[in-house]
């Protein structure tokens, strides 16, 4: 049966456990899966364990027990499977994590080059038709440091998008920026949705999650305390923790 | 009113000219001044014959329209030859001892670990004769080799630690975000990494290459005909102390001078906007 019909779940999380040293529980028996183009927003306070999560479905986070599987691949000690998962999953940070001694093109030209093995062709016609896409190709040739906080995102985005990747996270990919420069973010992530994009979204715009989210889960302590579509959270949230939270995020 | 502008220069080079600057200057001067004439009537107690006429013939000769180089200024170009290779060791030596220190193996972190406090703790000067006499003759090695093998493990050792902090000193979200778009440690270490970490280093490097060549004078110890052993060489003979103790000095106050330049200006070229 399997490899015959097209896999369900392209994120196959099972029971996965992780405690930082300390003794902080950040992720307790959690599980969930994520089907193919389905786009997942990870809500909870501060601590909860949505970014750990996030950072342990790309293997920046070793998980304790559990096992974790993307597209198929098991994310395992086994440093191929590794690699091959990290091409396939592109991660957006709070901080940009721009090169600061790379341009913007050299940025997404980078991994194109030596992860896919491109040409300096292929790559550029790549990164130039991602630079219109994100919206900023007059700055091709501009260091970070001469970009403004929600352009340094949108080229983080372009970054991530250069490998062609299955499944895209963004760690609180607005979080660091102006009010006035989270809707240029915001726009791209909704149109890379709106695309079939699967996506692995933590954030507290839940105007995004109304607008493109297929679930919404809210976490605490580790676990899933509440999951449901976003109409569920705003309309008739169960648990008070979760409408606790709500109120003081809305 | 002027006299604190502070010009876009002085914001660069953190010098701000302004009228008590020139007293500072003609203190300074009168200083030296007095140092000199000290030294002077100092020597004149000695009875000290000054030669200087003597000197240029040692640095180069002129016949008959050629141009040869003297003994001191052969000697300088051994001494490049030695801080030439030295640095380009001692760089990979410190590299990789610096790689070691921050990898996951016990066996590589215990190497470079060893090696450092072995070379930080023992004298320059033991191992170059250990070099020297005790694994030259058994490894076959020649003196000259010997010389840059013992200088350039010394310099190493300090360089790696430079080169540590610096690695250590570049953000984590770098790593994260390089490992996120699938690049190994290596491409990591080489296009990321490295190049952000040097061009922070490039001050203390520069310090340690110019210690290279100052403590390149050591090797001289074993009869390595470079510019401090050309220098003793040519006291022996001629007695002129004085003169040629200078002249050296000054040979290796130009060369370093002009290595900090060289490196200034690479520093403002190569500068990352942050």
């Amino acid at each position: 049966m399997q490899g015959q019909t097209a896999r369900e779940f392209i994120i196959e999380v099972d029971k996965i456990n992780k405690e930082f040293p300390g003794g902080v529980r950040a992720l307790v028996d959690f599980s969930t899966q994520v089907r193919k183009g389905e786009v997942l927003v990870v809500i909870g306070p501060s601590g909860s364990g949505k970014s750990t999560f996030l950072r342990c479905l790309n293997g920046l986070e070793e998980i304790d027990s559990g096992s974790i599987v993307i597209d198929g691949i098991p994310l395992d000690d086994n440093r191929k499977h590794r690699l091959e998962i990290r091409k396939e999953v592109g991660m957006v940070f709070q901080l940009f994590n721009l090169f600061p001694h790379l341009t913007v093109v050299e940025n997404i030209n980078l991994a194109q080059k030596l992860v896919r093995k491109k040409t300096k062709e292929e790559a550029a016609e790549m990164t130039m038709s991602l630079l219109k896409k994100v919206g900023i190709p007059e700055k091709a040739n501009n260091y970070p440091s001469h970009l403004s906080g929600g352009q340094q995102q949108r080229v983080a985005i372009a970054r991530a998008l250069a490998l062609m990747p299955k499944v895209m996270l963004f760690d609180e990919a607005t979080s660091a920026l102006d009010p006035e420069m989270i809707g240029e973010v915001l726009d791209v992530m909704k149109t890379l949705a709106r695309e079939g994009m699967t996506m692995v979204v933590v954030t507290h715009e839940m105007g995004f999650a109304r607008e493109v989210s297929d679930r919404v889960i809210f976490m605490d302590g580790g676990r899933i305390v509440e999951e449901g579509t976003v109409e569920h959270f705003f309309t008739n949230p169960q648990e008070e923790r979760t409408k606790l939270f709500l109120s003081q995020i809305l | 009113m002027n006299r604190l502008m502070i010009t876009p220069r002085a914001r660069r080079t953190g010098l701000v000219f302004n009228r008590s600057t020139f007293f500072d200057i003609l203190k300074f001067i009168l200083l030296i001044a007095v140092l000199t004439f000290l030294i002077y009537r100092g020597t004149l107690g000695l009875g000290y014959n000054w030669q200087w006429f003597r000197v240029p013939k040692y640095l180069f000769l002129l016949e008959d329209g050629t141009f040869t180089l003297g003994p001191l200024l052969n000697g300088l170009m051994v001494t490049f030859r030695i801080t030439a290779w030295g640095l380009v060791l001692a760089f990979a030596f410190g590299l990789v001892t610096a790689l070691f220190r921050l990898s996951h193996s016990f066996v590589a972190v215990v190497v470079a670990r060893g090696y450092l406090e072995l070379i930080r703790n023992t004298p320059l000067l033991v191992q170059i004769f250990f070099l020297y006499f005790v694994m030259a003759p058994v490894l076959g090695i020649e003196r000259l080799f010997a010389a840059i093998l013992a200088l350039s493990l010394f310099e190493g050792a300090y360089a790696s630690e430079i080169l540590r902090a610096g690695i250590v000193s570049i953000h984590k979200g770098q790593w994260e975000a390089a490992h996120s778009l699938g690049l190994t440690t290596f491409h990591t270490y080489r296009y990321i990494i490295l190049p952000q970490a040097i061009r922070r280093l490039l001050p203390p490097l520069t310090s340690q290459a110019i210690s290279l060549i100052k403590d390149s004078a050591l090797v001289s110890t074993i009869a390595v005909y470079e510019l401090t052993m050309e220098g003793r060489a040519i006291v022996a003979d001629t007695f002129m102390t004085f003169e040629i103790w200078f002249t050296v000095a000054a040979i290796y106050l130009v060369v370093t001078i002009i290595l900090s330049l060289v490196v200034t200006i690479m520093e403002v070229r190569f500068k990352v906007v942050h």
